[in-house]
C-alpha cells in the first residue's frame, strides 16, 4: 500500500543546531508513517525559483498539538536551504511523504547493530537510534563530523544509545572533540579489537559510506547506507537519481532506495 | 456554467487538453496514487527503445533559474517490458496512451512501432527526433528535414493510429523539419522538446552534468516554446499541434490554445507536484467559465493578431 501524502506543511519550530546547519519541525494535520530512512520532497520557495523541490531524510515524526510534527535536519548549502533558514514561522510549505525505503529496523533490532552519521548524515540515524531506543533494542551509535561545532544533536544521540546500555563515539577529523579521525576507523579499531556487529546503519557523505562499504563486505558485515542523489522529483520518474547496482543495473534511488545494502552496490562503492 | 474541455488531435479525440510529457510520467503507473493516467487527456511514456537502456552516468539532471537541465539519456525497459508490464493495465483503467519512440536507427523506430500494434489500448505514437542527450538517433534524424521526412515515412507505413512527430527547438530551421514531418506522413507536430544547455560549477571550475551539456525545461522556456509553436502555426495553419514547455498553470495552457495548440502537455510541472496535471485541467475549467468560453476548442488558434 501506497502511504505517501502531497501535504501542507507549516513551519512551527526552528533551532539552530551549529554554523551551518538547523533543525525544522513541521505540522501536518494527518500523521506521516514515515520509517527510519525514509525521506519527503520539500517545497523551498514559494514562486518558480528555486523551481525544485529538495528532498530531506526524516528525522522524527510525533504529536504536535492536535496533528501532527515532521522533524528534519537542514544544512545550508545552497538556495533552497538558504530560504529555508529563512522563512518565517508559520510558513506553509509542501511536503510529499514518506517516499523510498529506509532501513530494516526489525532486522537491527535482531541484533546489536552499530549506528553511523557523518555530519548532516546524522538525520535518518538519529530517527533509528531514537525508534531503537523506544523498542529497547541495543545499540551503539558513532557520530562524526569535521570540527566539533558541525556534531549535531549530541544530547539525544547520547540520550537514545545510553536508554538501552548502548555507546556513543563522538569523532573530529580535526580533533577538536572525541576521538581524532573518522567515524568509519573508529568503527573498524573497535572491529579488529573484538567488539561485534552484525549490522551497520548509516548515512553521511560518499567517502564515508565508501569506506563502510568496503569494510563491511571484508568483514562480514550487513551495511544498510543511506545514499544522498540529486534528484527532481522523488518519485521515480525523472531517473535524476540512479544509482548503479552490482548487477549493472541503474534503479531510482528515490524508489529502491535511499537505503541500500552495500553489497547490492556497484563495485565503486567499494573502492 | 459547464464547459466542454475536449480537444481532438487530428483524428484523435481527448477528454481534455492536458497531458503527461514523456520523460515525467514513468509508463504511466508510478504515480496513479497522485495523478491517475486516466484522468489526464493522455499520458506519453517515457520514450520507448526496441532494448532497454541504461542512460547516462550521473549526474543526470541540474537545477537553473526557473527550469532544469537532463541529461538521462533515455534509459528505459524497452518496449517488450512496458508492453508486457504496463500497457494492459493502462488500458483497463481506460487512460488514452501515446507511446513515446526513439531509436538509435530509423528501423528501431519502426520495431517499437510494430512491438506496441500487437499490445492492446494505444492510441498513437510520438516520435523523440529531439533528444539532445544521446549519441546516436534522436536529435540527427530531427535536425535534417531529409532524414526526417524519410523517418516519418517509414513509421507512417507501420501504424494506421496516430503518429506525432516531436520537434527539437535546436534544429537550425524549425518550420523546415515541421514541413519534412507533415510531408513524410505525420498527424500532428509536438513542440517544443527541450533546449540545448548546460551548468557549470564555479568552484570546482567543472561542467555539473556527466554529459556537459543537456536540455533546458521548465519555466525558463515558456516564452520560447510558444514562440515556435506559434511559428510553425502560421507556417501549417492546417496541422494539429500539441504545445509543450514549462507550462504550470491553466492560463499557460490557454496561451498555447490561442498559439494553436489543440492540446498540451505538462512535463517538468510533474517533479515539482505529481498532481500538477490536475491541477492545471481544474484552473483551466476556471478560466473557461470566467471567460464564458463554453467550448475550450473555441480558443484554439484564437489569438487575435495582427
Amino acid at each position: 500500500m501506497i502511504a505517501r501524502r502531497d501535504v501542507p506543511a507549516r513551519l512551527v519550530e526552528r533551532r539552530e543546531l551549529s554554523p551551518t546547519c538547523f533543525s525544522l519541525l513541521l505540522a501536518t494535520m494527518e500523521r506521516l508513517p514515515a520509517e527510519p530512512g525514509q525521506f519527503g520532497m520539500l517545497s523551498c520557495g514559494q514562486g518558480l525559483d528555486p523551481l525544485l523541490r529538495r528532498p530531506f531524510s526524516v528525522a522524527g515524526v510525533r504529536p504536535l498539538g492536535s496533528g501532527w510534527g515532521v522533524e528534519l535536519l537542514v544544512k545550508e548549502v545552497g538556495r533552497g536551504t538558504a530560504w529555508l533558514r529563512r522563512a518565517p514561522l508559520g510558513t506553509i510549505l509542501e511536503l510529499l511523504a514518506p517516499l523510498g525505503h529506509g532501513f530494516n529496523l526489525e532486522a537491527a533490532a535482531s541484533t546489536r547493530a552499530a549506528l553511523v552519521a557523518g555530519g548532516i548524515g546524522l538525520p535518518p540515524v538519529l530517527f533509528a537510534a531514537e525508534r531503537l531506543a523506544e523498542t529497547g533494542a541495543p545499540f551503539d551509535l558513532f557520530l562524526g563530523a569535521a570540527t566539533g561545532d558541525e556534531l549535531l544533536e549530541i544530547k539525544r544521540c547520547r540520550a537514545a544509545a545510553g536508554a538501552v546500555g548502548g555507546k556513543l563515539v563522538l569523532c573530529t577529523d580535526d580533533g577538536s572533540v572525541g576521538e581524532p579521525g573518522f567515524v568509519t576507523t573508529a568503527l573498524a579499531r573497535r572491529f579488529a579489537a573484538g567488539q561485534r556487529w552484525e549490522r551497520v546503519l548509516a548515512c553521511g557523505p560518499d567517502p564515508m559510506l565508501q569506506a563502510l562499504a568496503r569494510w563491511s563486505v571484508t568483514e562480514g558485515v550487513v551495511a544498510e547506507l543511506s545514499l544522498e542523489e540529486p534528484m527532481a522529483c522523488g518519485v521515480g520518474v525523472c531517473l535524476g537519481c540512479v544509482v548503479e547496482l552490482a548487477d549493472g543495473r541503474r534503479v531510482a534511488s528515490c524508489k529502491e532506495g535511499p537505503v541500500f545494502e552495500a553489497a547490492r552496490l556497484a563495485a565503486r562503492w567499494r573502492p | 456554467m459547464r464547459v466542454d474541455l475536449s480537444t481532438a488531435v487530428g483524428a484523435l479525440t481527448l477528454a481534455n487538453p492536458v497531458m503527461a510529457a514523456s520523460g515525467t510520467f514513468g509508463y504511466g503507473l508510478d504515480l496513479l496514487d497522485l495523478c491517475p493516467p486516466e484522468c489526464l487527456g493522455a499520458v506519453v511514456t517515457k520514450g520507448l527503445s526496441p532494448a532497454p537502456r541504461a542512460g547516462n552516468p550521473t549526474p543526470r539532471i541540474v537545477e537553473t533559474a526557473a527550469g532544469m537541465i537532463n541529461a538521462i539519456g533515455l534509459q528505459n525497459i524497452g518496449v517488450e517490458a512496458f508492453c508486457q508490464e504496463a500497457a494492459g493495465e493502462l488500458a483497463r483503467r481506460g487512460a488514452t496512451v501515446i507511446v513515446n519512440v526513439f531509436g538509435e536507427r530509423p528501423e528501431q523506430y519502426r520495431a517499437v512501432i510494430e512491438r506496441c500494434e500487437r499490445a492492446e489500448g494505444i492510441a498513437g505514437y510520438e516520435l523523440n527526433v529531439s533528444c539532445p542527450n544521446v549519441d546516436h538517433g534522436g536529435m540527427e534524424f530531427g535536425h535534417d528535414p531529409h532524414q526526417l521526412e524519410a523517418l516519418t515515412a517509414l513509421c507512417r507505413a507501420a501504424t494506421s493510429k496516430s503518429l506525432w512527430v516531436k520537434l527539437s527547438p535546436n534544429a537550425p530551421d524549425l518550420v523546415g523539419t515541421a514541413h519534412a514531418a507533415v510531408a513524410g506522413g505525420a498527424d500532428a507536430l509536438t513542440l517544443i522538446n527541450t533546449l540545448r544547455a548546460m551548468a557549470i560549477d564555479p568552484y570546482r571550475r567543472r561542467p555539473v552534468l556527466a554529459t556537459a551539456f543537456g536540455g533546458l525545461s521548465g519555466p525558463a522556456i515558456k516564452p520560447i516554446a510558444l514562440r515556435m509553436l506559434y511559428e510553425v502555426h502560421c507556417a501549417l495553419p492546417t496541422v494539429p499541434l500539441v504545445g509543450i514547455g514549462g507550462i504550470e498553470t491553466g492560463s499557460d495552457v490557454v496561451e498555447f490554445l490561442l498559439a494553436g495548440a489543440s492540446a498540451v502537455q505538462v512535463g517538468t510541472a510533474i517533479f515539482r507536484h505529481p498532481a500538477a496535471p490536475l491541477r492545471i485541467l481544474s484552473e483551466l475549467e476556471d478560466f473557461c467559465v470566467a471567460q464564458k468560453v463554453g467550448e475550450l476548442r473555441a480558443l484554439i488558434g484564437g489569438l487575435r493578431w495582427p
